[in-house]
């Protein structure tokens, strides 16, 4: 490759600048300055050894040396500084998420901790509640609406026959990139929170007296969301696979949930777009209560006296 | 020889004191190294082509690290620092093997 510099006047402006950028990786400084060295040797006369001349152009050329010797030891010091840098860089940020990721644990102990804490204190209101009114009539009334509500509240465990209903993302195609690290997957592959709320719909249209989604019990309030990637059940996430359970007699919940027009649609869909969408009669299916709603409202019970409602008594 | 001797003194340094370099300066760190590497190739190849000048190498390799730099600086100040870094490390990455060519050619006769 030579480093002659091309200045064609016919040629556009960009193609030029490629020109020169492909033919002059030498600096032509290069080119002007051992030009210029040859010319000043042809008009000066031949240097003798004793001629001061001579003396001063060897001092330069001295001085050029450790100069170029200089720079080379800060080309050398960048690199390995720069080397230092990004090196340093990755292991800050090694560093960095293994923090993050103790964190991440610390807290969620820390919150089932608190959780588990929270259903203990539960139990033992329930409890204390239940004895206080099981020692009157109306208390015992009380008492039996309060555990019809629950039931329907989901408020107490169930278990009992049932129907299960999986849903599952699709698998991964297997001619997508492998390259890259981040496994780009189709959006279109994944399940929705729209596809679980319609399957559970269905499945409470089909008759079922409790439903659950990876063994988190839906209430009368539930919601299913999606946030970003991931669905949520009562703003605690599910995760791939999805298992709704419903629990009530298998043979009506199937019938009547094969039945329903949306879940024909959803079938279709997740044919479609490889979703995993399978259901099985179980003999045996568990649900925890759901977790209670907060308690907004509360009004004095007719017909009991006023002196039990002294905070703390 | 020497200029080699020193390019390893210095990376040698580098590596054994681990300077720290202030923090606005960091980003043009990897461009400075890309710059400063196409001025020593540069270098190199014209030692082999027996034009080598040392004011010329000095200033080139100066000039090319400043350059680089304030190219990336006036970028990241325009919002379009990531790109300009693209086209700076674009031409002189064909610089480099333009002239790692050329020295191949010089040392392997092919």
């Amino acid at each position: 490759m030579t480093s002659t510099v091309q200045r064609g006047g016919a040629r556009s402006m960009g193609a030029s600048l490629l020109d020169q950028v492909l033919a002059e990786t030498l600096d032509p400084a290069y080119a002007q300055a051992a030009a210029r060295k040859v010319a000043a040797a042809k008009s000066s006369a031949v240097p003798t050894e004793s001629d001061p001349a001579a003396a001063t152009a060897r001092t330069d050329r001295r001085r050029a040396r450790v100069l170029v010797v200089l720079v080379m030891v800060i080309a050398g010091l960048l690199a390995a500084i720069t080397y230092d840098q990004a090196a340093a860089g990755a292991q800050g940020r090694a560093q960095v998420r293994e923090a993050l990721l103790g964190d991440i644990h610390r807290e969620t102990a820390t919150a089932e901790g608190l959780t588990g804490q929270l259903d203990r204190l539960r139990r033992q209101v329930n409890r204390t509640r239940d004895q206080a009114l099981r020692t009157t009539a109306v208390g015992q009334r009380a008492l039996d609406q309060l555990a019809a509500a629950e039931q329907g509240a989901a408020a107490v465990p169930v278990t009992g026959p049932g129907l299960l209903v999986t849903l599952a993302n699709a698998k991964p195609n297997a001619d997508s990139d492998p390259v890259g690290g981040a496994a780009e997957t189709d959006p279109n592959g994944l399940v929705r929170d729209g596809d679980l709320q319609l399957v559970v719909n269905a499945l409470w249209a089909a008759g079922a007296e409790a439903v659950g989604i990876n063994g988190q019990r839906l209430g009368p309030t539930s919601a299913i969301r999606f946030a970003g990637e991931a669905v949520l059940v009562d703003f605690n996430p599910v995760t791939n696979p999805y298992e709704v359970s419903a629990i009530g007699d298998p043979d009506t919940l199937r019938d009547n949930f094969l039945a329903s027009p949306e879940v024909g649609a959803l079938a279709v869909i997740s044919e479609s777009y490889g979703l995993r969408f399978e259901f099985a009669k179980e003999k045996d299916l568990a649900l925890p209560a759901a977790s209670p709603p907060e308690l907004r409202s509360a009004a004095v019970v007719p017909g009991v006296p006023a002196t039990d409602q002294e905070p703390g008594g | 020889m020497i200029p080699i001797l020193g390019l390893a003194v210095g990376i040698i340094l580098g590596l054994v004191f681990d300077p720290t370099v202030p923090l606005w300066l960091q980003p043009y760190l990897p461009i400075a190294v890309v710059a400063a590497l196409d001025a020593v190739f540069g270098g190199f190849r014209a030692r082999l082509d027996g034009i080598f000048d040392a004011k010329v190498f000095v200033i080139s390799f100066v000039s090319n690290v400043v350059i680089a730099g304030l190219i990336v600086f006036l970028g990241d100040q325009l919002g379009v620092g990531a790109q300009l870094s693209t086209a700076v490390v674009v031409v002189l990455g064909i610089r480099i093997f333009g002239n790692a060519a050329a020295i191949r050619r010089h040392v392997f006769r092919a």
